[in-house]
């Protein structure tokens, strides 16, 4: 790494999330029960600890991570488990409003 | 595939199905569950010869209630099974008194059952990329399988999320392999199908629930509690509840429901409690003296608190647990039907008993000004416990409950309701010592506390986030902002934020302050009953 300089801004960020402290933010917020700890670029935090470097406002690219199965556990995949999840809402960023959460029928 | 299970986000996970039919006659419960196996899953899985595991798949595993709850959907969902509810709660009931898991087995993991909010897990590294990078530990640490089960878990995974191949990394290390050779015989030792704990179990005699129970607990925004809990039995494994006390302010605490216990010592109730539907799950001890977990709101599981009975009269708690030296206040003593004099230790006056119900007792009393500071065993007659009542010099410390927490903007008109947060003030004095943060700290329990946020770091503060991220109340209760994407940030940014949680704590003149994190983000569309 000491031949390599950081190039852009992400990089620089990059460079700057090794203090251990920080690095501590970064797991303990991964492991709250209920938020996953894949982090690229993240659904709660962004593999910084923080919260610049996800897609925001998430709606905008909400699809990206629903039909690639990306975070299953908190975006519904329509990849194979719920294909019908977003057929009536075609711009998430617009209609975001019409989308439901995903609870098993017996939990009625 | 055209079974889409999208349903209003309104609804609480937790033991839903599990209450369901709570509410139905009670001959729905003479439905074999066995037999429904039989007749409805023995389509696809086969009988294996085997009398001790008699069906493929299923036979292999053990579950929580929860658990098979969860494979039951799933097989309703993904493969055609169609069950009517009073069908799923037999297969429910049968699999979890016959193949659930023994009361050590769960223990480690109950906060999931509880769905109790901001648990931060220490997962096994050899698991964490693997498996909980989506599940919490709890999800697979209350499963049983036998190796061969685990190994075909491996292969479900490819089959229904393809893209587990890359959250298991394996752009840059051979994943498959590793979960095959190396997880799953792992997963087969740590969580063993055949553990001895569970045949152990289901030898012993099961505890019996019946009867009087001294209740303390903490709801957010009302406050400890004290209650009686009454439990009648209606039919096998199944109760109807009663529960009556107060909040420690003095105002009234009612309700009632029903209950069902599952593997001998899994409690589910469903109560509504002064018009609040609630849910409590909580843990037979196995000697049946006590009952453990957490009650909370059906319609948000976020807001509740932890829960404990003891059975008969007992004193289970009291509010506040801690005395400066030289002031006079009101003590509730929590228990039930508790008689006689009121004795709070040495150096701890009782000057009057204000009150005596059924639930608690309250006394005005006087730590002296010369009382040492230490913990006070507490009676109430011959009813007597230990170490409940501290008295202190002052507080030197104060800890944010929880330390790191987590909310989500919702509402706004849409169908994802928010996620609160809700905190608690702990307190502590330095001990004998006079340093604060050493072993011989001395805790004081939890004390009133003002609330307010700050910035958790620079780019929260530059972000603005305390303005757009969510507001906490004066009962520590935080309520986060509206989901959608907000015109007013940069980029149209949702309002997520990265707070600071910030307590505190009057003391005489002094004011002690602690503070906790808080990050504050974006729905998750999906809720399980084991996440």
């Amino acid at each position: 790494m000491k031949h390599l300089k950081s190039f852009n801004k992400k990089a620089k960020m990059l460079d700057q999330t090794t203090s251990p402290d920080q690095v501590e933010e970064v797991v303990a917020m991964q492991t709250i029960v209920g938020c996953t700890s894949t982090n690229d670029p993240g659904w709660e935090v962004d593999p910084f600890g923080g919260l610049g470097s996800l897609c925001q406002p998430m709606e905008s690219d909400l699809y990206g991570c629903a039909d690639a199965c990306w975070w299953p556990a908190q975006v519904p995949d329509t990849m194979s488990n719920y294909p019908e999840w977003s057929q009536d809402v075609s711009k998430a960023n617009e209609d975001w409003r019409k989308l439901d959460g995903i609870f098993p029928e017996e939990q009625k | 595939m055209n079974n889409n299970k999208s349903k209003h986000a309104l609804l609480s996970v937790s033991a839903l199905a599990l209450m369901g039919t709570m509410l139905t006659p009670a001959a729905s419960w003479a439905m074999d569950g066995e037999k429904v196996i039989q007749e409805k899953c023995l389509s696809c899985h086969t009988r294996t010869g085997n009398p001790e595991t008699p069906y493929s798949r299923i036979s292999q595993q053990r579950k929580t209630p929860e658990g098979w709850q969860m494979t039951l959907q799933r097989m309703q969902h993904r493969n055609g099974l169609v069950l009517s509810s009073e069908e799923t709660q037999a297969v429910i009931r049968y699999l979890s008194d016959t193949q659930g898991l023994a009361p050590s087995e769960a223990a480690p993991f109950r906060y999931v059952l509880e769905q109790k909010p901001n648990v931060v897990e220490d997962v096994d590294p050899a698991y964490k990329e693997m498996c909980a990078r989506c599940h919490s530990n709890a999800r697979f640490g209350l499963q049983r399988r036998t190796e061969d089960e685990w190994k075909e878990l491996v292969n479900t995974h490819m089959a229904i999320h393809p893209t587990t191949e890359l959250h298991a990394l394996a752009r840059d290390r051979r994943w498959y392999d590793i979960a095959l050779n190396e997880t799953a015989p792992k997963l087969a030792m740590d969580y063993a199908f055949n553990d001895a704990a569970w045949k152990q179990w289901q030898k012993m005699a099961k505890p019996k629930l019946e009867g009087s129970w001294s209740v303390a607990g903490y709801m957010p925004a009302k406050g400890d509690y004290s209650a009686i809990l009454k439990v009648v039995k209606t039919s096998d494994n199944k109760y109807s509840v009663n529960l009556d006390g107060h909040y420690a302010d003095g105002s009234l605490l009612s309700g009632n429901g029903a209950a069902q216990v599952f593997s001998g010592y899994e409690w589910r109730a469903s109560l509504t409690i002064d018009g609040v539907s609630m849910r409590q799950v909580m843990a037979a001890s196995t000697d049946g003296t006590s009952l453990t977990g957490r009650m909370y709101q059906s319609a948000h599981d976020e807001i509740g608190g932890d829960l404990r009975a003891v059975n008969g009269s007992a004193i289970v708690g009291l509010s506040p647990s801690a005395l400066k030296q030289g002031e006079t206040s009101e003590v509730t003593i929590f228990g039930g039907y508790l008689k006689g004099s009121v004795n709070l230790g040495a150096g701890v006056k009782v000057l009057k008993v204000l009150s005596r119900d059924a639930d608690r007792v309250v006394v005005a009393a006087k730590a002296s000004a010369s009382a040492t500071v230490g913990m006070r065993d507490v009676a109430v007659g011959a009813t007597k416990a230990k170490a409940q009542l501290a008295v202190y010099d002052k507080v030197a410390t104060v800890q944010v409950s929880p330390p790191q927490s987590l909310a989500r903007i919702g509402g706004n008109g849409g169908k994802i309701p928010k996620v609160q947060s809700t905190y608690r003030a702990l307190a502590f004095s330095a001990g004998k010592d006079g340093q604060p943060g050493t072993d011989d700290d001395l805790r004081l329990g939890y004390m009133p506390a003002t609330w307010s946020l700050k910035p958790q770091n620079e780019v929260a503060e530059e972000d603005r986030d305390v303005e757009f991220a969510g507001t906490i109340d004066s009962n520590g209760v935080f309520t986060p902002g509206d989901t959608g994407p907000n015109p007013q940030r940069k980029m149209s940014t949702n309002n997520v934020g990265m707070l600071k949680v910030v307590a505190s704590v009057k003391d005489g003149d002094s004011t002690v302050e602690g503070e906790s994190d808080l990050l504050v983000a974006v729905p998750s569309y999906i809720k399980r009953a084991i996440q």
